[in-house]
Order: C-alpha cells, then structure tokens, then sequence
C-alpha cells in the first residue's frame, strides 16, 4: 500500500511518499513510527497524536487502528488543522 | 467596574474632532465580552443598521478586550466592526498588533468613530485626549508609508493604523493596516476613508487591573508551553501556506475562479518549495508565542508575509503558478490596503467574464502575471476596469449582466475564501450561513470536514450541530480575544476559557456561561443583520456550486435540495 505526507508530516517524514507493508491503519503507524523517529514522536503505539490526522484515498478519515488497509490503498497523513 | 475593563468607550465624532467617554455596564461587558461580541452590542446600540455604510454617521468601532495586555499568548488583538460596504451586514475584521495594547492603555475599552473630517486627517488619541490633525501629506500613500510618515511627526511611542490607497478611494474591500497587519475583511478601510481619517493614531498609560494576577500568571505560563508544542508546529514551520498541497490533493484547492478544485502549478507556490528558491524569515505577533509569520523575500529589497488565503486567491484562483507574481500580488495588496481575497476573487471572477465573451477586456486572462498585477493597481486608483471591480465581484456582476452573478465567488457579497465548497461541504453550510458572508475566520466547519466527523462530499444534517460548534467557538475566540491558531492546545477550551477570564475579570464565568455568550454574540449579529435588511434568501451560495459536481471529482456534488436542508436545519438548530 503506499502512503503520502503532507505538510508537517512531510517535514518530520523527509519524505512526500512511501510504499509499506501493511493490513490495519495500526500496524501502519507502528512500521512507521519504526522506521521515522521523528514521526514516530507524533504516533502513540499504533494511533495518530491528536495534531495529525489520517485519510484512506482521499475519501474518508479513519483513525480506528483496526481499520483494513488493502494492497491498493494510499493512506494520507496530514495536519488536524487543516484551515488556518 | 470589573476586573480588566476600563469600564468605558470613547465615542468620537470626527466632523467636531469631539470625544465624549460613555459608561458601559458591567452586565453588558459580562454578555459580551469585548472584540467582535462588544463591537456588534455597540452597533446595535448605536442603531446604525440601516445606514449606509460609507455615510458618516455609520459607526466604525475598534473593540479591545480584557484580555488584551494581560500576559496570554496571542491576546493583544483588536476587532473592528461596522456595517460592510461590501456586504451591507454586519462586519467584524480582526488584527493583530501593539495598537490593540496601545488602544486600550488609552484607558477604553472601545473607540466609536462617527462623522467625517473637513479634509484628509489623522484621529490622534493620546492617552484618551483626541485631536484631529490635517494629514495631507499623507494623500495616496502606502499603509506602511502612511505609518511612517506619522511616526516621525508624532513619535516612535504612538502606534499607527493608516488605510492605503484603496481605503481613501473607498475600494470596498479596503483593509485598516497597522504594523503589516491587516484587519482584512469586509471593507473596513473604505468606512475609515468615508470618514476622511488616513490612520488613528495612540498612545496610552492606563492600565486595567487584573482580579488574580497570580493565577493569569500561571495559566499564561502553561499556555505558552503548551503553546510551543505539535498542535501549532504546523504554523510555526511552514505557515498557513501549507494548506495548499493538502487542500490540491483533496480537490479542495479553488483553481480558476472555483473551476476547478486542483492546480497544476500548485507545488510552485507551495512553502516547501518557496523556501528553497528565496530568503525567509519567521515573526510572530506581539505578545505571541506561536510565530506563525513566514515572511519572503520579494524583488531585490523587498518583503511580503505570506499566507495561504493570499497564495490561492492570487495565484491558483487567477490560474497563476509564477511565485514571483504571487508574492509580489500580495505584496501590492499589503501596499495599497486591500484583502487579498477579495481582490483575488474579483479578479479571478473578471477573468472568466472575459473568458466567457462577457467582458471585453482581452487582456485579463487566466494565467496572466502582467494582467494580475495591471488589474491589483486598476482597482488600488479605482481607474478604468479597477472601479467595477473596485466595488467587488457580487456588485461587479450586477453591471456586467449575462447572469454572471451564478459564477461570481461569494456569499451576501463577500467573496469566498480557499475552500471549494463542493469538496468540504460542512463549510459550504458555514459559508451560506455566515453573518458576514463567506468566511473561514467566522466558521470553523472545514475542520469536520477533515475529521472522521461526517464524509465531507456527502455530509447529513448531523454535520449541522457541529458546524454550529464552531461558529460558537469563533464567536467566543474573536470576544475574548486569543488566536484561534491555539484551538489545538486546548483540552477542553470552555474550561480553560472561563479560567482566563475569572483570573483577568474575577466573575465566577463558567464554560456553560461561554457557551450562552457565544450563542448569544452569534445571534446579536444575526440580528443586526435583520435590521440591515437580511432575508432568509441569502443564506446559500452562489448556482455554481449547486447541482453541478467539480470537474475530475464526481462525487464532489452539492445539491441545492441538501444544501436548503441543511441551511433549513441549522435555522432550526440555532432557534431562528
């Protein structure tokens, strides 16, 4: 599955996009948070700190750690305060 | 008198250079707070809503607040507040400065302005004594100009709002300027300019007491550390700007006067690229901890302050990608005095006008730097094309006819912000319904949207109660006044809210109390807006969005039937 930052998850990432291995959001955010310290800092075990929020394709918000993730998803990982 | 006030308001006719300090009740400050809430009581007491706005006798009220020069994080703010020449409703434009704690060392808690200078002047009020003085020189110069020229008359200890250019040519979206901010929204500088005062002056020595400096002490300190932390490191390291890459990704990004809901060249504006291709700098406000100004080199000298709403209503909006255009779009705005988004968005508007054969003005295309840039000083001196578009897009359309007023981007007049409402359509219900118009600052709704909360293509009638949430939550935010880039750090920010203001003020206000008063200030400016003239009609949006799905994005499709629902449910929601 592949997986895009956007703004201060871009910075603390190093990087706009990545492919992982992964079924559940949490097991996501945990492979993730192993391989980014510095995002790893905006992850609680397998959940998003409340200033981050995530999106499955573009079409819905998940932040159940349970939620299926399929070969052909793109999860995006952006700010909470998405206005300003 | 309670804690935190001045217990007053200085009512000052310009015609007379007069100044006459007018009690206000402790109940009325209690249900009102200060800024916006305080603004709009005034207003209605004045019983200016049927004025036109440009005439000299309609008030133009700077509202301080108890907080302003306590020790919080992102309180020395001000509100200004007036009939909008843009809208003809209610107005409510904030800024951010030293003048909000100059303001209110002025020993008020509110200045009223009425009547008109016999010529271009400036309102000098020294420690609450107010002259009138001829500011001639001053004629057609830049905001920042006009502050310096007036600081090396008066003194480095006076602090200046000034209006542009636009303001003294009543461009209906003309900002009030002080220290590179702007109280932007609405207009506000043209009703300043009807009264022929180039900038307000003042200096003060009063300070109001607060009730437990000991516990503001305390709540201010952990405010700031907390204020230091993730919840604001979007703001702190890449601005609001950032906005950009995600609203593009979402489809949410208004592309060529709402045409679109993505941009090609969005990643040229961007600030991850920005910062790589030019000097930056970061700021923040006075008494702020967040810093959120990211400030650009411009040109061989020059600087702007960027922000998303100027990076999309100049640059994608116009369908232009040429950072060097943009930031230097922006800055002229700054110079001149006039919102970026409205002028953004009348431009853009125009653009397709001509696009369309409806305007025979072939040099105002899409993607045009020179046409952007041409068009921004048109409207700054009002000549030629610039007075139509001087008056704004809703006023705009009117004139040019062919029912362009279905593609003109705004809502009772006030031109959209960066948010396609077909794409977030929680905000599209904030936007029908808001007091002053279309507005990211009055309506928090886009942040349901981009929330597990509702699907923000398809939301329901339980996306309602939470929009109103945030229209509350705004509502109390600009009364208080603190920085909504905080409304991350809160854990329960009624709570923490009341706990600010029993220390400032010493009344036992609790969050239950907010909650009254910001629905109360909510329905204050609904009910200046009726005695405007407001019909239930103008709470919708523009035909464009209605019926048609965004282009590239199908299930972007807002119905009039749902959006009717919606604006029908939060009527009832809110008791109207």
């Amino acid at each position: 599955m592949h997986v895009e930052f956007l703004g201060v998850p871009r910075e603390r990432a190093g990087v706009a996009e990545l492919d992982v291995q992964a079924d559940t959001l949490g097991r996501l955010l945990g492979t993730l948070a192993a391989q980014m310290p510095a995002l790893a800092e905006l992850i609680a075990v397998d959940r998003l700190h409340p200033s981050l929020v995530a999106s499955l394709n573009g079409d819905r918000f998940i932040s159940d750690p349970g939620t299926p993730l399929g070969d052909d998803d793109c999860v995006l990982i952006l700010s909470a305060d998405a206005g300003g | 008198m309670p804690f935190g006030y001045h217990g007053c308001y200085l009512r000052i006719d310009v015609s007379r250079g007069s100044v006459e300090r007018v009690p206000l009740a402790d109940a009325v400050l209690r249900q009102f707070i200060g800024g916006s809430g305080l603004g709009v009581r005034l207003l209605l007491d004045a019983g200016c809503a049927h004025l036109d706005p440009l005439d000299p006798e309609a008030p133009l009220v700077f509202a301080f607040s108890p907080l302003v020069g306590s020790p919080l994080t992102t309180s020395a703010k001000f509100a200004v507040v007036s009939k909008s020449p843009l809208t003809d409703r209610i107005n409510d434009s904030l800024a951010s400065s030293g003048f909000a704690i100059a303001g209110k060392s002025c020993g008020c808690d509110a200045l009223v302005i009425v009547g008109r200078a016999h010529e271009l002047s400036v309102l000098v009020i020294d420690d609450g004594l107010v002259r009138v003085e001829p500011a001639a020189e001053c004629a057609g110069k830049t905001c920042q100009a006009t502050e310096a020229e007036l600081r090396s008359r008066l003194g480095a200890s006076f602090r200046i709002a000034a209006i542009g250019p636009a303001g003294e040519r009543l461009v209906r979206y003309a900002t009030i300027s002080h220290d590179g901010r702007h109280a932007g929204r609405g207009g506000s500088g043209a009703v300043l300019g009807a009264k022929n005062i180039k900038a307000i002056a003042l200096r003060g020595t009063q300070r109001a007491e607060w009730a437990h400096p000991r516990e503001l002490t305390a709540i201010s300190k952990d405010l700031s550390k907390r204020s230091f932390g993730p919840a604001t490191e979007k703001y702190r390291d890449l601005g609001t700007a950032t906005n950009l890459l995600t609203f593009n990704r979402f489809g949410a990004l208004p592309t060529r006067n709402f045409q679109s809901g993505t941009f090609d060249e969005a990643e040229s504006l961007s600030p991850e690229q920005l910062s790589t291709t030019r000097a930056k700098t970061r700021d923040s406000c006075v008494a702020c901890t967040i810093g959120c100004e990211h400030i650009y080199a411009v040109g061989d000298d020059g600087h702007v302050r960027v922000e998303y709403e100027s990076l999309f209503a100049l640059g994608s909006l116009c369908g232009i990608g040429d950072a060097d255009v943009v930031l230097r779009a922006s800055q002229r705005c700054d110079e001149l005095g006039l919102d970026t988004i409205s002028t953004g968005g009348t431009i853009a508007f125009a653009m397709e006008c001509v696009e369309r054969g409806w305007l025979d003005e072939p040099w105002l295309t899409f993607g045009s730097g020179a046409a952007l840039l041409h068009a921004i000083e048109l409207i700054g001196s009002r000549h030629g094309l610039g007075h139509l578009l001087a008056d704004g897009s809703r006023r705009a359309a009117h004139a040019i006819g062919h029912d362009s007023i279905a593609i003109a981007p705004q809502v009772k007049g006030l031109e959209m912000p960066g948010y396609e409402p077909r794409a977030l359509q929680t905000m599209a219900l904030g936007f029908a319904v808001g007091a002053r118009g279309a507005d990211h600052n009055r309506s928090g709704a886009y942040e349901v949207d981009f929330s597990d909360k509702v699907d923000r293509r398809h939301v329901t009638l339980d996306a309602v109660r939470h929009a109103i949430d945030t229209e509350d939550r705004a509502a109390l935010m600009d009364s208080l006044i603190i920085c909504k880039f905080l409304r991350g750090v809160f854990d329960d920010f009624h709570a923490e809210a009341a706990a600010m203001l029993q220390s400032v003020t010493g009344w036992d206000v609790t969050a239950g109390e907010l909650r009254e008063t910001a629905t109360r200030i909510v329905a204050a400016k609904r009910q200046f807006n009726l005695l405007a003239g407001w019909t239930p009609a103008e709470d919708t949006l523009p035909e464009r969005f209605l019926n048609t799905p965004l282009p590239n994005d199908a299930a972007a499709h807002l119905s009039l039937e749902r959006l009717d629902a919606l604006v029908a449910e939060y009527h009832r929601q809110r008791g109207w």
